[in-house]
């Protein structure tokens, strides 16, 4: 994995962030993310150049399984934070590109992937509703249609989890909300295995939280493309 | 000629299940898979794996003892005919569908008994040695360790404090009776042979 960014020792920040991220050094990850800022690299930049690599970086070395379970999650725990570090300078309340509602779907408590997909929704420009963990198919529906969201985003972490987003995709086929709102889905168990997508009635999915903004940006013009030709 | 049903099962609940099979519970005989396989799951799915296949080529008669472990533990179950507990984890098991969700909306800790006199091995491995990242990393989303007692072995009351001075997080006991876990193995056992 490179690392390149105009004006700024990208390559060897996201080293060092990626170093602390799986040596759990959560201060050390702090100060680099810190010292990036402090340096003048604006935050857009140690999100493109530095953080994202290194999340990218992460998900290939756990897929390869040369980490752990357990630095996988402390690592994008620290991504969480170095994130959240970034963040205040990204928001931009004049330029929403929609509303997205997300949660864990039924009985799946992996609330950590969801958070970071949130906030990276947020810093790109959607207004989120998160709805939290173990959220029942009729009330990600019904906060999409208060809201009027175009994209729906459940997670589950398992397969088991993974199954009960069916009963999502068949209340909004119910509902004849199929051609409105378009159903994102993502966590772990999806990178794992990718036929699951189509199992349980899934729009379309993104490996990792980078590409959160860009699968729910498609999602949504899709919805609203159909609603325009109808 | 009935067949013997083996319990494939995670070392987390040895005690409970040769507890159910010594009070007539359950019937047949009983394999542990060692507990801290949950913190590599590509192992343990290709060691569970491994172990299906070789009970299947033996004739056994399989329940599967494990939540969602592992990526593909649903297709482990189907592609053997093995029943599988209806559980997402084995803390689910013990305490049903509705008692666990209540625990997880208060953000509690659950701590298992085998898993209690594990704590720091496993602990120390996941966050570090250092107790501030742990309590940094627990007190975010956890409120209280809550440990399952399930009546076989004393509480351990030594580790448990430990454990709660190494998090941050008070602790507190719950009671937990093995009939829950009994009617998930038997529904599990009357499965078996179904989801080929």
């Amino acid at each position: 994995m490179s690392s390149s960014g105009a004006g700024c020792d990208c390559e060897g920040l996201y080293r060092q962030l990626l170093d602390a991220m799986i040596n759990a050094n959560r201060a050390r990850a702090a100060e680099v993310v810190e010292s990036a800022l402090a340096g003048g690299i604006p935050p857009a930049e140690v999100i493109t150049h530095i953080l994202d690599p290194a999340i990218v970086e992460l998900g290939t070395r756990w897929e390869g399984e040369s980490i752990s379970l357990a630095q996988n999650f402390i690592a994008s725990k620290i991504a969480e934070d170095a994130l959240l570090r970034c963040l205040p300078d990204r928001e931009d309340p004049d330029c929403r590109k929609g509303v997205a509602v997300i949660g864990n779907i039924e009985d799946d408590f992996h609330s950590l992937g969801r958070r970071t997909v949130g906030l990276f929704l947020g810093a790109a420009g959607w207004q989120v509703v998160d709805l939290g963990n173990d959220v029942p198919a009729e009330q990600f529906l019904e906060k999409a249609l208060e809201v009027g969201a175009r994209v729906i985003g459940v997670s589950a972490m398992m397969q088991t989890t993974a199954i009960n987003i069916k009963k999502l995709r068949e209340l909004i086929d119910r509902e004849g909300e199929r051609d409105h709102i378009k159903l994102a889905v993502g966590g772990a168990v999806f990178n794992w295995r990718p036929e699951l997508v189509t199992e349980v009635g899934g729009d379309g999915t993104t490996r990792n939280a980078i590409g959160a903004d860009q699968l729910f940006t498609a999602l949504q013009e899709q919805a609203l493309a159909r609603e325009l030709s109808s | 000629m009935t067949r013997e049903t083996v319990w494939l099962a995670c070392g987390v609940l040895r005690e409970e299940l040769t507890r159910l099979r010594h009070d007539g519970g359950i019937d047949g005989k009983l394999t542990f898979l060692d507990s801290l396989l949950h913190m590599n799951p590509p192992l343990l799915e290709s060691t569970l794996s491994e172990e299906l296949r070789r009970r299947r080529e033996e004739g056994d008669r399989i329940v599967l003892v494990y939540g969602d472990c592992c990526a593909g533990m649903l297709d482990l179950a189907r592609e053997s005919g093995a029943g599988r507990v209806d559980a997402i984890n084995c803390a689910q098991l013990l305490l049903g569908r509705k008692r666990y969700r209540e625990l997880m909306r208060e953000e509690a800790f659950l701590v298992l008994p085998e898993w209690a006199e594990r704590w720091e091995e496993v602990m120390t491995d996941a966050l570090g040695p250092d107790p501030a990242t742990a309590r940094e990393l627990l007190g975010e989303h956890r409120s209280v360790l809550v440990y399952l007692d399930t009546g076989i072995v004393p509480v351990p009351e030594v580790q448990m404090e430990a454990f709660s001075a190494y998090s941050g997080l008070p602790w507190r006991v719950e009671r937990v009776r093995l009939e829950t876990a009994l009617a998930g193995l038997l529904e599990a056992e009357a499965r078996e042979g179904d989801e080929t």
